[in-house]
């Protein structure tokens, strides 16, 4: 009867510590029973592999690869944007004209500035945002979207500059697609009609016609690859995750 | 590191300190530094019973630091502002709605229950208050939140509990067989050595009558039963459940500061999240879209922040030097470490469920604009995926991504041979979980 009692008592201190060393926890992922099922094989996005034979093709022994140059996502054939980012084609960016947009893409577009835009542009673009409004850097230069400056500014250079950034305004290229730049840009024209009431248009640039100047295929001088050329992209690190 | 979970003496020493500042007197957040005035003292419990939910002396909260205050303003002018600064402002005095628009125009409260002398007194704490000087050691406010239960805590308890009933019963064997020893060498036999006491001739009682090998059984029984219960519990709730896993990333970056107190919005960064099956880590460009300009040397003595750093040099970014060379050949991956991992035979789509299902982020990843650090809020099992499928209902009347389901629905409405007249409450209202349109179905998630 001792006997077992020792053995109880000896299980039971194994359990609870065991309990203690297997939790996860801080940069424990804790206790894995058949790792290979949780760990693929196959290269699964935003993490690593650790075989060197391959670092050649995947630099960094990233599971992402850049884009071969020139190649076009699925759906943005229409979309290639002909100019540099030089000052010669933020100035040549005029030409462009708004696509037409439906309703529904308009809508979209607002959302899509709360997101993007909003934080330094502010809600209704009077350069307030949540982060502009605490980082004195972040403050564009003019005071509001009613301003005669945005009010005048070509659609077109507005598309430049969130294709390729201007002042300490970054690429917004990777994160906002084509089409939603141009629904952006048709909410930022309707924030510049606002008046002091904020009544502003429901819409503007309402068209069923098919895109029209922004296609310039022909003129194709710098194709816009899918990720703009200077970032360089993360990956995570899995294999400290293991723990067999 | 984010949890210190061995390093106990680190637990004791915060304890340890966060007892004696409890004992020392400090029970007031601010306390003053000097004694305060008997008005002042007046001043002070005035003061925290209507303004120090919004104010403290020598931080901003949700209105400005009051620490000398009194020589900034008038009294006349802090007692009106103090009654009625509704009114004030509306009279249009100059600094009223300057102090109302630098505070990001959130309104103050209006104290027109106060008196004049009241008011006064809670100005003269104003006068007496001083910052209390910073002595003896404080407990570090970046120390992980330990109480006293803490898993750490408890399981030593535990530990030692074990340990001493092992040493108890060692001894109790011990002497029984010295006493065992001693009866033989004396030539007692047991039943001479001791008059029973009333218990033990019970407890005699009871094993004569009982079967030991049924008591066995029973005790073996219950014991195995606990430990199977045990078992099963740990293997369900601990094995590769990443539950809690908050790795230190390679830049210390912090979503309760972005995310949090900038109220940047999860897709901001996260820009995949409604168009692809991952919610990709954003690439440096990203973060260059603020860094480029925010660099903190204010906090560094003009250097930049060693963080900041950190991407620069994943960027072989070097913003002194001249426009135009700034960017240079080299850029380097970052190694984020992933947080959230499912595995290779479980198929799961962002996109699909922010965008299609309409859920936010913290359903799954929790209060993430909470977290310094990230950990893994959910256990990301079967069953926690199930549970919500079954009990969450689609919106179907105002999510386009359900129209034609709606419009079936809406057309099968009399129809009672058709599936979906049941989706139909009694009230007329529609009503259907995620799992009766198919999402509990094996092949949704695994193929």
């Amino acid at each position: 009867m001792k006997q077992n009692i020792f053995i109880i008592i000896g299980a039971a201190l194994v359990t609870s510590l065991s309990s203690c060393w297997m939790k996860s926890g801080g940069n424990d992922t804790g206790y894995e029973y058949a790792p290979d099922m949780y760990y693929s094989k196959g290269y699964e996005p935003m993490s690593q592999f650790s075989d060197s034979s391959k670092y050649r093709y995947n630099p960094y022994f990233m599971t992402m690869r850049e884009p071969v140059k020139g190649s076009v996502a699925i759906g943005q054939l229409d979309y290639q944007y002909p100019f540099d980012n030089t000052a010669e084609g933020y100035e040549a960016s005029a030409s462009l004209q708004m696509p037409g947009l439906t309703l529904n893409e308009q809508i979209e577009g607002e959302r899509l500035y709360g997101i993007y835009c909003a934080v330094c542009h502010g809600e209704k673009g009077g350069n307030d945002g949540t982060v502009s409004s605490k980082q004195a850097t972040l403050k564009p230069s003019w005071a509001n979207y009613q301003d005669k400056y945005v009010k005048e500014l070509p659609v077109g250079k507005i598309y430049h500059t969130i294709t390729y950034g201007k002042n300490n305004m970054g690429s917004y290229a990777s994160a906002v697609t084509p089409k939603d730049r141009w629904a952006i840009i048709a909410y930022v024209k309707r924030l510049s009609m606002m008046d002091s009431l904020g009544n502003m248009p429901k819409a503007v640039y309402i068209e069923s016609a098919p895109v029209a100047a922004a296609v310039v295929a022909d003129t194709i001088k710098n194709p816009e690859p899918a990720t703009p050329a200077n970032s360089s992209s993360s990956t995570s690190n899995h294999s400290n995750h293991n723990k067999h | 590191m984010v949890r210190n979970r061995n390093n106990y003496n680190m637990q004791v020493k915060s304890l340890l300190v966060a007892f004696l500042l409890f004992l020392s007197l400090n029970l007031f957040a601010q306390p003053s530094g000097k004694p305060l005035s008997a008005e002042g003292a007046k001043g002070e419990s005035l003061f925290k019973l209507n303004c120090a939910s919004c104010h403290a002396m020598n931080v901003k909260l949700v209105g400005p630091a009051l620490q000398n205050v009194h020589q900034r303003r008038s009294e006349e002018w802090l007692l009106k502002w103090i009654k009625n600064n509704e009114k004030l402002r509306a009279s249009g005095d100059k600094d009223a709605i300057a102090v109302y628009n630098e505070n990001g125009k959130a309104a103050m409260n209006v104290f027109e229950n106060l008196s004049d002398d009241q008011i006064k007194s809670i100005i003269t704490y104003f006068k007496d208050w001083t910052p209390a000087e910073k002595k003896g050691p404080v407990v570090d406010p970046a120390a992980p939140d330990q109480g006293f239960f803490s898993d750490n805590t408890l399981y030593i308890l535990l530990f030692l509990i074990v340990i001493l009933t092992v040493v108890l019963l060692i001894l109790r064997r011990t002497k029984n067989q010295l006493q065992t020893t001693l009866n033989d060498v004396e030539g007692v036999t047991e039943t001479e050595a001791s008059e029973p006491t009333a218990s033990q001739s019970k407890m005699a009682a009871f094993k004569k009558k009982s079967n030991p090998t049924i008591v066995k059984l029973l005790v073996g029984t219950v014991v195995a039963l606990c430990l199977a219960v045990y078992g099963y519990n740990f293997g369900a709730t601990e094995i590769a459940v990443q539950q809690g896993y908050a790795p230190e990333q390679p830049i210390k970056f912090s979503h309760k500061i972005h995310a949090g107190d900038y109220k940047m919005d999860c897709k901001y960064c996260h820009t995949t999240v409604e168009k692809s099956k991952q919610a990709s880590v954003p690439s440096v460009n990203t973060c260059m879209n603020c860094h480029k300009g925010v660099q903190l040397r204010e906090r560094y003595d003009g250097e930049i922040s060693p963080e900041i750093k950190k991407i620069y040099a994943a960027m072989d970014y070097d913003p002194d030097k001249p426009n135009g060379q700034q960017f240079g050949p080299n850029p380097k991956p970052i190694k984020w470490i992933r947080v959230h991992n499912l595995p290779d035979h479980a198929f799961f789509n962002h996109s699909m469920h922010v965008k299609g299902a309409g859920l936010t982020c913290q359903t799954c990843h929790g209060p993430v604009q909470a977290m310094p650090v990230v950990q893994q809020f959910s256990t990301l099992q079967m069953g926690w995926c199930i549970n919500c499928h079954r009990e969450r209902n689609i919106d179907v009347e105002n999510n386009p991504y359900y129209e034609k389901l709606h419009e079936k629905i809406k057309a099968d409405k009399n129809n009672k041979n058709s599936n979906y007249s049941k989706y139909y409450t009694k009230d007329g209202k529609i009503n259907v979980t995620a799992a009766q349109n198919g999402a509990l179905e094996c092949s949704k998630c695994h193929y």
